[in-house]
């Protein structure tokens, strides 16, 4: 690129990267990412995105811009990788680059990764469940029972390669069941129990499986019935750890109900997402105290990042209103706003202790 | 302006603090005592962007400005407090304990309140 051109470009973006401090709207945040990317900046796009979204959740235009930036990122990830196979091929690299490939929704160049991985490591059965794992997304999607047979050829050939693989085994009995070859489902699924004994999931999943009606074995044709039907056999069992889950958010309300309960506090929240849990004096979705510890979290955890000094995980603002503090562990936060008669100590510890649970409930 | 820079050596000495800075609220530098590593643009800048957006989002719920923001993260601890126009940035080691220097802070930050509106 030119000399000048360049100093042009940089220019634009000093200006917009103070029009993005001074007045921050989407649009500006939306211009800088877009020259970002125009200079194949993808990481830099990518945070503009994410500072923005800090401050406009809601902005689809923001989202479209983290998007094209991860897209871009994804599709440098790629050629790194792809790059690296060539110097010096592994299968981990080759995982790596198929599973790139996959978030990228780029069937031709997963298929031609898949071929040569299998190549280059003929004992390897990770490029065959990645295949029926692309498969099985395929089919999921459109019912078309091409997608079918070859997600259930691909898985097959895994199983058949490495026994012991959990992942693939489990893919193959749920595809088969939910197509209607219900005992031939079982015998998968009675490997993984036979695998690992103690696994609730498994064991709620193949129960499930054994209340359901078998339709035969033939896999060919099941496929052909989902396809002309439009509909699968049988829906899905998610085992979810329901008790657990329920459980893990009793805990997180009790303890949200003692921090409030705490002197000198007045509100107290705990978000993970787009969901919260509140107490205290909060009127509604609405109330800024709850847009402040979303604010205050992702901008202390940007100034910490780029400081280099770690993950923000407790800060505390102090002014008119008194002190709000937050606390912050993975996506799980926890905050509380109090007057100055609270013990800031107290408050945070408790705090603590709920981002904390919170976060083994998520792991557990 | 020598005042300003006393003050800022005088919160340099505290245990376990790593660096401090005097710096404006559009991030320009107007005084440092920063340990080596540590840039003093990247230190303006960040601590504009924390305390502007913290007290944007403060304004528009009504709730006044922000008066001191204390941030712990597992590789080092910051405190910032307002001054007007101006903010005061305290960087501390993980392992010091900010609240035992409040008293030092507020003290610093009230000379340089002082040496700023005298200048």
């Amino acid at each position: 690129m030119h000399l000048i051109q360049r100093m042009k470009i940089w220019k634009e973006l000093r200006r917009l990267e103070q029009r993005a401090r001074e007045q921050p709207a989407p649009t500006t945040f939306v211009d800088l990412g877009q020259v970002y990317i125009n200079l194949d900046e993808h990481d830099k796009a990518h945070r503009v995105a994410e500072d923005g979204l800090a401050l406009f959740p809601k902005s689809p235009e923001l989202r479209q811009l983290l998007e094209c930036a991860r897209r871009g990122l994804r599709h440098k990830r790629a050629a790194e990788l792809r790059a690296k196979a060539v110097r010096s091929p592994d299968p981990a690299v080759y995982r790596e680059l198929a599973q790139v490939l996959v978030e990228l929704g780029d069937s031709a160049a997963l298929h031609q990764t898949c071929q040569e991985w299998g190549v280059r490591f003929p004992d390897d059965a990770g490029c065959w469940l990645v295949l029926g794992q692309a498969r099985l997304v395929n089919f999921y999607r459109d019912l078309a029972a091409r997608e079918g047979q070859e997600a259930v050829r691909c898985l097959e050939r895994a199983v058949q390669m490495a026994p012991e693989d959990v992942q693939a085994r489990r893919m193959l009995g749920e595809v088969l069941y939910r197509i209607g070859a219900v005992r031939v489902a079982q015998q998968h699924l009675t490997h993984l129990v036979a695998f690992d004994a103690t696994d609730a999931e498994v064991d709620a999943l193949l129960r499930h499986v054994a209340s359901l009606a078998d339709h035969g074995d033939d896999v060919e044709a099941l496929l052909d019935e989902v396809e002309s039907q439009g509909s699968l056999r049988h829906a899905s069992f998610t085992a979810t750890p329901r008790t657990a889950g329920d459980e893990g958010m009793a805990r997180v309300r009790d303890g949200l109900a003692h921090v409030a309960d705490l002197p000198g506090v007045q509100k107290a929240t705990f978000i993970r997402g787009s969901k919260a849990l509140v107490k205290g004096a909060i009127r509604d979705g609405k109330d800024p105290f709850l847009r402040v510890a979303r604010v205050v979290a992702k901008a202390a955890h940007r100034f910490a990042r780029r400081l280099d000094i770690g993950t923000a995980n407790k800060s505390v603002v102090e002014g008119p209103f008194g002190h709000i503090c937050v606390c912050v562990y993975g996506e799980a936060l926890a905050a509380a706003q109090c007057t100055d008669a609270a013990d800031l100590s107290k408050v945070m510890a408790e705090l603590q202790e709920i981002v904390a649970g919170a976060l083994h409930v998520v792991e557990g | 302006m020598s005042k300003i820079h006393d003050a800022v050596g005088d919160l340099r000495r505290l245990p376990g603090v790593k660096g401090v800075a005097v710096v404006t609220s559009d991030g320009l530098v107007a005084a440092t005592s920063l340990e080596e590593g540590l840039s003093a643009d990247v230190v303006a800048g960040l601590s504009s962007y924390l305390m502007m957006t913290t007290n944007k989002s403060l304004a528009e719920g009504g709730l006044g400005g922000c008066a001191r923001l204390s941030l712990h993260a597992t590789h080092g601890k910051a405190i910032l407090v307002d001054l007007t126009d101006s903010y005061l940035v305290v960087m501390f080691d993980q392992f010091a304990d900010p609240m035992s220097a409040h008293k030092e802070i507020d003290e610093a930050a009230q000379r340089i309140r002082r040496a700023s509106r005298l200048s």
